[in-house]
């Protein structure tokens, strides 16, 4: 099985934009044009997230997931305030491979095991998002950032698996567009608890970040954001550098 | 050629749609199973559950008319995904079920301790010399999937993956019946190459 490098899109109206910690956000393109671009550079998915939606009591704008679905050819999860199996058909009508739920899956614990039952647990990401405290421990939070939530975090992602999600994504909004790295210890923390795939999320910045997360912990794939968008990588060359450390990593 | 994609409201056939008009092939989405005598060939996609899967093409009467086309008129179908699984005799996914019977054998949950499951994600192919995969750049498609099919006749099987101690069936023809396990309208080039040596049989 190959690790996944997984460009991630946060969508602010129609504009594709990358911050810092989740705030301080800049324009980073368009969403069809980029998603483009990186199929063809062999990205392994996209994960597209609306990150005003579920703030604004909306969904996703399934226009923008449409357009891609008809343009690329690789796999697209889609997110952003779907807080019902009526919320996600519609993604997957739009041509979303998989639903990523973040903040719904918070407020309402059943959500994940009715969408999960209608639509199999392969085509539902949960998608969770967390700050280190003082103490060390993580905090989980809400609505992009916004709102602290009491759940404990691996409480939450046992919920989550045990409902049926098919695959985790956690980010670390300390790491978010930061470069400085993924928080390695958050992820092999959950590593007794992930029966299903986890994707880690937050602070990719250098080569070494990637080979690191996959060699020290067990995560199936990352995600990249900045690096991307506004550095001079590209999908070819994060790959070939994997190949030669060895880290499986299917040719693009 | 004309190629009809069931619609039988089940998931994203958008994608499969948009991957074979890349190459400009006549593709539409079949609404209703009296259409489906009209095609040359005929698509069946779908995510999600089997059973739910059954209930609905069952509900709009595509069952029948599926059984008439690729038995008695013996036109090529492909089966993707659930749609492949549901050329089985029988599936254990939302309780035991049975499939239209088209190719003989059981489609049970991926069970293998050394993994995790659902098997997400793109995986190499081991393909046994068929048409199906002439011309593949790296034998890497797309998977998501927590059932897998085992077929009874092992003649059957054109590819498999190697999931954990698990061989998993990637791909399955018999006659005019062709089937995958995989995501060929999500796998970038190879996948449309894939879809496209369907198509040239």
């Amino acid at each position: 099985m190959y690790k996944r490098i997984i460009p991630i899109f946060l969508i602010k109206g129609k504009r594709l934009v990358k911050g810092t910690q989740f705030e301080n956000l800049v324009d980073v393109g368009d969403p069809l044009s980029q998603a483009m671009i990186y199929d063809a550079q062999g990205a392994d998915e996209i994960i597209v997230v609306d990150i005003d939606a579920s703030r604004e009591g909306r969904m996703i704008n399934t226009g923008i997931i449409n357009e891609m679905i008809n343009r690329c050819r690789l796999p697209i999860s889609a997110g952003g305030g779907i807080k019902s199996v009526k919320d996600a058909l519609k993604c997957f009508e739009a041509g979303a491979d998989k639903i990523v739920v973040n903040t719904s899956a918070l407020l309402n614990p059943f959500l994940i095991k009715e969408m999960a039952d209608e639509f199999g647990s392969q085509s539902v990401v949960v998608s969770v998002d967390v700050r280190k405290n003082s103490a060390g421990d993580y905090d989980i939070y809400a609505f992009s950032g916004k709102k602290k939530m009491g759940q404990d975090l691996k409480d939450h992602i046992s919920m989550a698996i045990g409902q049926g999600a098919g695959e985790i994504i956690v980010t670390s909004i300390d790491r978010e567009g930061t470069l400085s790295g993924f928080d390695r210890e958050l992820y092999r923390r959950l590593e007794d608890i992930t029966k299903v795939p986890i994707i880690a999320s937050g602070g990719a910045g250098c080569y070494d970040d990637l080979v690191k997360i996959f060699t020290e912990t067990n995560c199936d794939a990352c995600a990249v954001g900045k690096m991307l968008f506004l550095r001079d990588y590209d999908i070819v060359k994060f790959k070939s550098y994997l190949k030669g450390k060895k880290i499986p990593v299917r040719d693009a | 050629m004309k190629i009809g994609i069931v619609n039988y409201s089940l998931g994203n056939v958008g994608s499969v749609y948009s991957a074979f008009g890349f190459y400009g092939y006549d593709v539409f989405l079949v609404n209703r199973p009296e259409e489906l005598e009209k095609y040359d060939v005929i698509v069946l996609a779908g995510v999600g559950n089997f059973n739910t899967a059954v209930l609905k093409l069952k509900h709009l009467h595509f069952w029948e008319q599926l059984n008439y086309e690729v038995n008695v008129k013996k036109k090529p179908v492909l089966g993707i995904c659930l749609g492949m699984q549901l050329f089985a005799d029988i599936s254990y996914e939302g309780g035991e079920n049975k499939g239209f019977g088209w190719i003989g054998g059981k489609v049970v949950k991926i069970e293998d301790h050394s993994t995790k499951v659902p098997h997400m994600g793109w995986d190499e192919i081991k393909p046994f010399d068929d048409k199906l995969f002439k011309g593949m750049q790296n034998n890497s498609f797309y998977y998501m999937h927590s059932y897998h099919f085992v077929p009874e006749d092992k003649g059957v099987t054109k590819a498999v993956t190697r999931y954990g101690d698990l061989e998993i069936v990637a791909a399955i023809r018999k006659d005019n019946i062709v089937g995958v396990q995989f995501h060929p309208e999500k796998s970038q080039g190879d996948g449309l190459r894939l879809l496209r040596n369907f198509l040239e049989f």
